[in-house]
């Protein structure tokens, strides 16, 4: 620890410059060995990675992980896992400050599209093919594609979150439905809405209009429930507006609070927080969310566990599709251990670690031999979403600007168009016009 | 009621500072308030402003599974450290500008105001860099460097402006008796402007204890997390339980008020005088 | 107050005084702002980095973002600026004219400056929730309003509601400030102009005011420094929205580099809003001159 001492000048002696400048040095001395010390000691042969991912500091993530750190260090003696807790809405900010002084965490799990595209990370081709396929055959073919950026392989897919319907079965007996035939048409939504809401008291949804991209993954999953498409094949141009399907599909979504009204208010404030907490505290009764939406509503309000109910979205089209989100972890490019680092990254995928995640965490594995795994059996809301998970598509979209495209341009769009500052059909013509413009750019 | 050392009378205006200090109270209230509520009572409608349920457990919880006290520590360490410096170097530089006619001194203002304006999201990525190059991240010395160039600017401006109150000829009475300049003024000017170094060292400190950005990306080991950063960390994308997050700012934010109540005056004083004379 | 002739031969010494402080600050800020500079020079496109030279700040200049930007800080900071003003200056008279209590109440009215911004703005943002916060359930129940707002949701409000808490946050420092000020006020003054008939808010005027003029100054200048730069409440509370309503330059700056990536267009930015200030304080250094000169007896 730095000491910091009054120096006692007397007579002719230190000038008061020189004491200063003294304790500037002892400063600096004093921190550097505080850097020390506060690093883990590096034994010589032992490899230390830091680990980073915006988990870390979700609490029904955290016995799952600090066991996990724990089991793989005593596992590995030569390699020592170091996580760096941060808040998720600081997540990128940190990792790419780092990453742009080449000092970036050894394992992360960010965009792959974008982070590749910016170069911060190490492909794992060479490593991916040293594995057995029986390893290697755990992943879709879909799951690997989608952690790859042209054509390179830059994460394994971990965990995601599969989307289905929730619903407050009380309040769906209050107001008179059958809860064992839930909608599945668009107008069957549309007429349970109505009947969900109490001006004032309760509403049927509650749309998201926030400034994250949680706003962009709802509004996909309306969109492809309509069999619309946000962009052409291979994202080079934008077609929300363009698309008749897409465009009939934002009028029905965004329809819901403009013009019928059986939406929560406040819309362009709404994120994951406050649409589980409207949920959690019974101000609505249906939320689109994927089962750690069930966790964490449970977490809030107890009471409310037997209450909950899953079903598939309501579709327009007869066929069904839905979202599943996808987390990688990956190398990054400043890390000087890989073969380490894809040791550690194995161990995270390890059945185990996917089974407990999947049951503490509510997060879906990836791996597709954890389906028919026992202890996943047990548990028949999960099974309920692995099924709900054949028929869903990839999240997010591989594009390098899909970060500040998800969570700025498009949420402009739907608050302009929440807001009544223009009509759908505007609002979102404006931004195919502006993500074209952008996409020429790169 | 306005101007003149008058006793205010007004029921107007005893009314209107009641209502104003009613609101600028208020936050803090709720903020304890929340932090007593048990879970289950936090989203209460219509929300309860007192409660027979008040429990400590939120404060527990916080204190149980963070480590709050040694965020405390940094927090403490860093914010002492960037305190000794700036009154030091913001002390030396005060008194040349006070006690000396400088040709340079008109840019030497704009540059210390120029520092002033800065903005921090700009200088994030290059200051990292520098302290990647100085292998400095994850140190006091970091933060402790950049909390004192912020503070500097304003330091130097209430210093100088404590110093230009202080008669010249205790520093010529001084200097006749045998003593060079710089111990005219270690010895005599030092200790008579205590309450504007005590002033720039609760600005000072008040700056560093408060800063956020600069701590969240230039440390990554939670060991040295100050408070600002590592009370952050509480807000999930998910979930954020308001009583502990509440009990966690309260918990920031005493030893802070604490402070404040002893040494308020004398950052008044360092203000009196650097306004008057600055 | 005069600094005796003969002493400006130890110029040099003076300098000597401020050399630390100087060497300190220029080694601390001049590479990060240099190196801030050259990056304002290029612009990034994945790992292909090409020098545009002042491309960046051409493509401003037509870029309505910015300039939207540009137009929230204006109004933010005016508003703000202005209420910490409309409202520290009671709150400083009326503490400044009391006999008794004057530190508590003091102390009373500086607890949010001394609060650290993040923190507030999160617990103004829980005192602000449309659903479960306490501000809409106190108004309603006074009558103020009829329904719940989105006090952070629609777009003049969410300004409004920003300004307001940075008010909250900082009046008390320029409180601080004209307190300090007021003291300088001779009575003399006051009473003469009692005796000559003046009434309360002419003597505010015609004796108060123009003592506190230099020190407004002061503070405004400094505090419109401030306040341009706030980002903390703004990033906690709006992130700069709803649809760019509340995005003020620093948001910008921090949303065009860590979200968008383009760190080229970002310093560029950056170094405009420097420019701005630059120009702001240069216009305030000339005056501090001039009312110096004016106020040398």
């Amino acid at each position: 620890m730095t000491e910091r001492k009054r120096v006692r000048t007397s007579g002719e002696g230190v000038s008061r410059r020189r004491v200063l400048q003294g304790l500037a040095a002892v400063a600096a001395v004093g921190g550097t060995r505080a850097a020390f010390g506060a690093a883990p000691a590096a034994r010589s042969g032992t490899v230390t990675l830091q680990y980073q991912t915006a988990n870390l500091t979700e609490k029904q993530y955290e016995p799952v992980w600090k066991e996990m750190l724990a089991r793989f260090e005593a596992q590995n003696p030569n390699i020592k896992i170091e996580p760096i807790l941060v808040a998720r809405k600081d997540h990128w900010t940190k990792f790419v400050t780092a990453a742009k002084a080449n000092q970036a965490p050894d394992v992360v799990a960010v965009d792959i599209a974008t982070a590749a595209y910016n170069g911060y990370l190490h492909p794992l081709d060479d490593l991916w093919q040293a594995e057995p396929p029986s390893f290697r055959q755990a992943w879709t073919a879909d799951a690997i594609k989608t952690a790859s950026w042209k054509g390179k392989l830059y994460g394994l897919p971990s965990w995601g979150g599969i989307y289905g319907e929730i619903y407050n079965r009380d309040l769906v007996k209050q107001a008179g439905l059958d809860m064992s035939k839930p909608p599945f048409t668009w107008t069957e939504y549309l007429q349970w809405a109505k009947r969900l809401t109490k001006e004032g008291q309760q509403w049927a949804l509650a749309v998201l209009g926030g400034k994250t991209d949680s706003t962009t993954r709802m509004l996909l999953m309306w969109i492809w429930s309509n069999g619309g498409e946000a962009f052409n094949a291979d994202m080079t141009q934008a077609t929300f507006a363009s698309n008749p399907k897409t465009l009939e599909a934002l009028e029905f979504y965004l329809g819901l609070d403009v013009t019928h009204k059986v939406v929560a208010p406040g819309a362009v404030n709404v994120n994951y927080l406050e649409q589980t907490t409207l949920f959690a505290q019974q101000k609505i009764a249906t939320m689109r969310n994927a089962y750690w939406g069930v966790a964490k509503v449970v977490g809030d309000n107890p009471a409310i566990t037997d209450k909950i109910a899953v079903a598939f979205p309501p579709m327009n089209t007869g066929t069904k599709v839905t979202m599943a989100t996808m987390a990688a972890d990956s190398i990054s490019k400043d890390c000087k251990h890989a073969e380490a680092a894809w040791k550690f990254i194995k161990f995270v995928n390890d059945r185990e670690w996917g089974i407990k995640r999947a049951l503490v965490s509510n997060w879906m594995p990836l791996r597709t031999d954890l389906a028919t795994d026992p202890e996943v059996k047990k548990d028949p809301m999960l099974v309920q979403f692995l099924e709900y998970g054949k028929v869903a598509r990839a999240y997010p979209l591989p594009h390098p600007l899909w970060a500040d495209i998800a969570a700025n341009d498009i949420v402009g769009a739907v608050q302009s168009a929440l807001l009544k500052q223009a009509t759908v059909k505007d609002a979102f013509s404006k931004l195919d016009a502006a993500l074209n413009a952008k996409f020429k750019e790169i | 009621m306005k101007g003149g050392a008058a006793q205010p009378g007004n029921l107007v205006a005893w009314v209107g500072m009641g209502v104003l200090l009613a609101i600028t109270l208020f936050p803090f209230y709720w903020m304890v308030n929340t932090s007593l509520k048990p879970q289950s009572e936090v989203f209460q409608s219509p929300p309860t402003f007192f409660s027979f349920n008040w429990t400590l457990t939120a404060y527990g919880r916080v204190l149980a599974t963070r480590a709050v006290g040694r965020y405390f520590w940094n927090s403490a360490v860093i914010s002492v450290g960037a305190t000794l410096l700036a009154v030091g170097l913001s002390a030396l530089a005060a008194y040349g500008l006070s006690r000396f006619r400088m040709r340079w001194e008109r840019p030497l203002i704009l540059l210390l105001l120029f520092t002033q304006m800065l903005p921090g999201t700009l200088l994030i990525i290059p200051y990292f860099q520098l302290m990647a190059k100085l292998q400095l991240i994850n140190t006091y010395t970091a933060l402790i460097l950049a909390y004192v160039s912020f503070a500097l600017p304003f330091s130097t401006w209430m210093l100088a402006g404590f110093f230009r109150s202080i008669p010249l000829e205790l520093d010529e009475a001084a200097m006749v008796d045998g003593c060079g300049r710089l111990k005219a003024f270690w010895r005599v000017i030092l200790p008579l402007s205590l309450p504007g170094l005590i002033a720039v060292g609760i600005f000072t400190f008040l700056l560093a204890w408060n800063a956020y950005v600069f701590a969240l990306v230039l440390t990554t080991d939670p060991k040295m997390f100050p408070l600002s950063v590592g009370i952050a960390n509480m807000m999930g994308e998910y979930q954020v339980l308001w009583n502990e997050m509440m009990a966690a700012a309260v918990l920031a934010t005493l030893p802070v008020f604490i402070l404040y109540g002893f040494l308020e005056r004398y950052l008044v004083q360092g203000i009196t005088a650097g306004a008057v004379k600055g | 107050m005069e600094r005796a002739g003969g002493l400006r031969r130890e110029r040099w010494l003076g300098y000597l005084f401020v050399a630390p402080m100087l060497v300190f600050l220029l080694g601390i800020i001049l590479f990060p702002l240099g190196h801030a500079f050259l990056t304002s020079l290029y612009r990034e496109a994945g790992v292909n980095i090409r020098f545009v030279g002042l491309g960046n700040y051409a493509r401003l200049l037509d870029d309505p973002t910015f300039w939207n930007s540009l137009g929230v800080s204006v109004v933010f900071t005016v508003a703000s600026v202005a209420l910490h003003l409309v409202v520290a200056m009671p709150v400083a008279l009326f503490v400044n004219g009391l006999r008794r209590g004057r530190t508590t109440l003091r102390l009373a009215f500086l607890t949010p400056w001394m609060v650290t911004p993040v923190l507030g703005a999160i617990a103004w943002v829980w005192l602000l929730d449309p659903h479960f916060g306490v501000a809409n359930y106190l108004l309603r129940s006074v009558g103020a309003i009829s329904e719940n707002r989105i006090w952070l949701g629609e777009p003049g409000l969410a300004l409004g509601s920003i300004v307001a808490v940075d008010v909250w946050r900082g009046f008390p420092f320029i409180m601080l400030i004209i307190l300090a000020g007021l003291q300088t006020v001779p009575r003399e003054e006051y009473e003469a102009a009692s005796i000559d008939g003046a009434g309360a808010l002419q003597r505010f005027l015609y004796v108060t005011l123009p003592h506190l003029r230099y020190l407004l100054v002061v503070a405004t200048t400094l505090d419109v420094i401030n306040t341009v730069r706030t980002f903390d409440i703004v990033a906690v509370m709006t992130k700069g929205g709803p649809v760019n309503a509340t995005e003020v330059l620093p948001v910008l700056i921090f949303s065009t580099a860590f979200q968008a990536n383009r760190f080229g267009p970002a310093a560029a930015i950056g170094v405009v809003l420097l420019g701005l200030l630059l120009i702001f304080s240069t216009l305030y250094v000339l005056l501090l001159q001039s009312e110096r000169r004016e106020r040398r007896i």
